[in-house]
């Protein structure tokens, strides 16, 4: 008999609880929902266009194949890579110094002061929320088109990411290094330099190199807006409807991609193994 | 030659193979990456005083355009919100069967892992440039290539959370004959929803980045506004828009915050 009740009684909680779980999703479900409808209609996307596309589909694989090896002759699109590869890699090199300096003022535990703190914080979530196109935009009128803008503007769009992930690993350091060398009357120099890299600047490296990847792909879109590099190319064979010649920059591309990433990887692997032994 | 001779000659060659060798590399490989980037210390210091010019040109921002830029900013949330909801949906299901534990058979989870993987390599401009050039110009290869950017990613983390629930409930439901949708819907759903919802509020994000960038190529919104007042040497109308388009990022990171803090908050304290 009392089993009969406290089972009764767990089923009505159970069901309280399931029914006030479900309503609470049903409000933020079906505002969703309610604002996917609208957007769909309002942005005129409908299953009209989607089956419309698809024989267009067909037709741009039909032109694209086989691709034209032609296009690369000439060594233009090789060049372009070259282009799109130093601006990822200068990029990434000169954002990583500027974040390395930004992080190490950022970090609570190692900063001069905690005014200097907030400042070098709010520098990089500034740039954070700027998109890499306002940047660009920006810099090209500044510098110039061509890849040094491009560059430019990939180290300063990594400044926010990789320095705030940077500043958040000083942080995070074991104190007990820190306190024994202040202990024992070392500079802040020597602080940071003995006690805090050690432990931080693997996963800087790893960062950086993860940046690199991010700032290769992000190198495309500069071409399009006029910032160097191979982007350029792809987004001319393609507003100029040469499909074929657009399929072998894009398997170029792609070579260059898994290469790069491939190289990082092994870099990655290569130096922090090294710091991780040590 | 003496033994210690011939030590430290050896401790010289590994330091010079240790650090001589990778710093030389790395000098030349500077110096190389410089001068393809045709890396010019001059134009950037004439372009410092350009910038001051640059910025005096972009105030006050035009403030009579601020009405007229809601829409295209609309439409630049609208395109990232569609797009990833429909991308996250298609990752669902290729998550489905790309999850171990839930993929009918292993052929079909190494296609669609392969599938992710593939989509994960391929740059999100040359998708964006396809989509453009199947369609035409308008909002509608803007969401077709948001979505499908976003399913290589998104997708291979739903996998991984479903390849990571916890298999008891599963097994359980399984002994009592449900059937797999039942399953998913009532042993996996529960236990993957906070993750799936977070990643998806994630890739909203960086979405909205990505919708921005697509109005260069002709599919609308802030960013095409953007670029050709850019183009037009417009730039107090520039200006504007890149407060707009400011405000947009901002306010949806927040809006998208709240959003998980609303969800996640419910599961932790369930």
């Amino acid at each position: 008999m009392n089993d009969i009740v406290l089972l009764e009684a767990g089923r009505r909680k159970a069901g309280q609880r399931y029914r006030r779980y479900y309503e609470r999703y049903l409000w933020s479900g079906g505002f969703l929902a309610l604002l996917f409808g609208w957007s769909m209609v309002d942005l005129g996307i409908s299953a009209r266009l989607f089956i419309e596309g698809i024989p267009h589909f067909l037709v741009l694989l039909a032109e694209m194949f086989p691709p034209n090896w032609q296009a690369l002759t000439g060594g233009k699109v090789l060049w372009s890579i070259l282009e799109t590869l130093s601006m990822a890699f200068l990029g990434t090199f000169l954002g990583a110094i500027i974040s390395f300096v930004l992080g190490i003022l950022a970090a609570g535990n190692v900063t001069p002061s905690r005014a200097v703190r907030e400042a070098a914080r709010t520098l990089m979530a500034v740039e954070r929320a700027v998109p890499t196109l306002v940047i660009i935009l920006l810099l090209l009128v500044v510098v110039g088109l061509g890849p040094f803008g491009g560059m430019l503007a990939l180290a300063i769009g990594s400044v926010g990411m990789l320095g705030k992930l940077f500043a958040e690993a000083i942080e995070n350091v074991d104190p007990k290094p820190l306190e024994s060398l202040e202990s024992a009357g070392a500079t802040k120099m020597q602080i940071i330099r003995y006690s805090v890299l050690p432990q931080v600047v693997p996963s800087f490296i790893a960062n950086a190199l993860y940046q690199f990847d991010i700032n290769l792909r992000a190198a495309l879109f500069l071409g399009v807006v006029g910032g160097g590099g191979v982007g350029f190319n792809l987004h001319m064979a393609m507003s100029l409807f040469r499909y074929a010649d657009a399929l072998a920059i894009t398997v170029v591309i792609l070579v260059m991609i898994l290469l790069a990433e491939k190289t990082a990887d092994y870099l990655r692997r290569k130096i922090i193994g090294q710091e991780v032994l040590q | 030659m003496s033994v210690a001779a011939l030590g430290a000659m050896i401790v010289h060659l590994k330091k010079f193979r240790k650090y001589v060798l990778p710093a030389l590399a790395a000098t030349l490989l500077l110096w190389g990456a410089s001068t393809i980037s045709r890396v010019d210390l001059g134009a950037f210091l004439a372009g410092i005083p350009r910038g001051i010019t640059l910025f005096g040109h972009m105030l006050p921002p035009q403030w009579e355009d601020f009405p007229g830029l809601i829409g295209p900013a609309l439409e630049t949330v609208q395109i990232a919100f569609v797009g990833t909801v429909l991308g996250a949906a298609l990752a669902f299901l290729i998550g489905l069967l790309a999850a171990g534990n839930l993929s009918p058979h292993r052929a079909v989870r190494e296609l669609a892992r392969g599938a992710l993987t593939a989509e994960r390599a391929l740059p999100d401009l040359i998708i964006i440039l396809f989509f453009v050039a199947i369609v035409g110009l308008g909002a509608f290869p803007g969401v077709m290539a948001v979505a499908v950017c976003s399913i290589g990613m998104l997708g291979k983390l739903f996998a991984d959370a479903f390849e990571e629930v916890d298999p008891k409930p599963l097994e359980a439901m399984a002994a009592v004959g449900a059937t797999k949708a039942q399953i998913i819907r009532y042993a996996v759903l529960p236990q993957v929803f906070p993750s799936l919802i977070a990643n998806t509020l994630y890739r909203f994000d960086v979405n909205i980045r990505m919708s921005i960038f697509l109005g260069v190529v002709g599919a609308g919104g802030i960013g095409f506004h953007l670029v050709m007042s850019m183009r037009l040497l417009q730039y107090r109308e520039a200006m504007a828009s890149i407060l707009v388009i400011l405000v947009l990022v901002v306010l949806c990171e927040k809006l998208s915050d709240a959003f998980r803090r609303r969800i996640l908050g419910q599961e932790v304290l369930r």
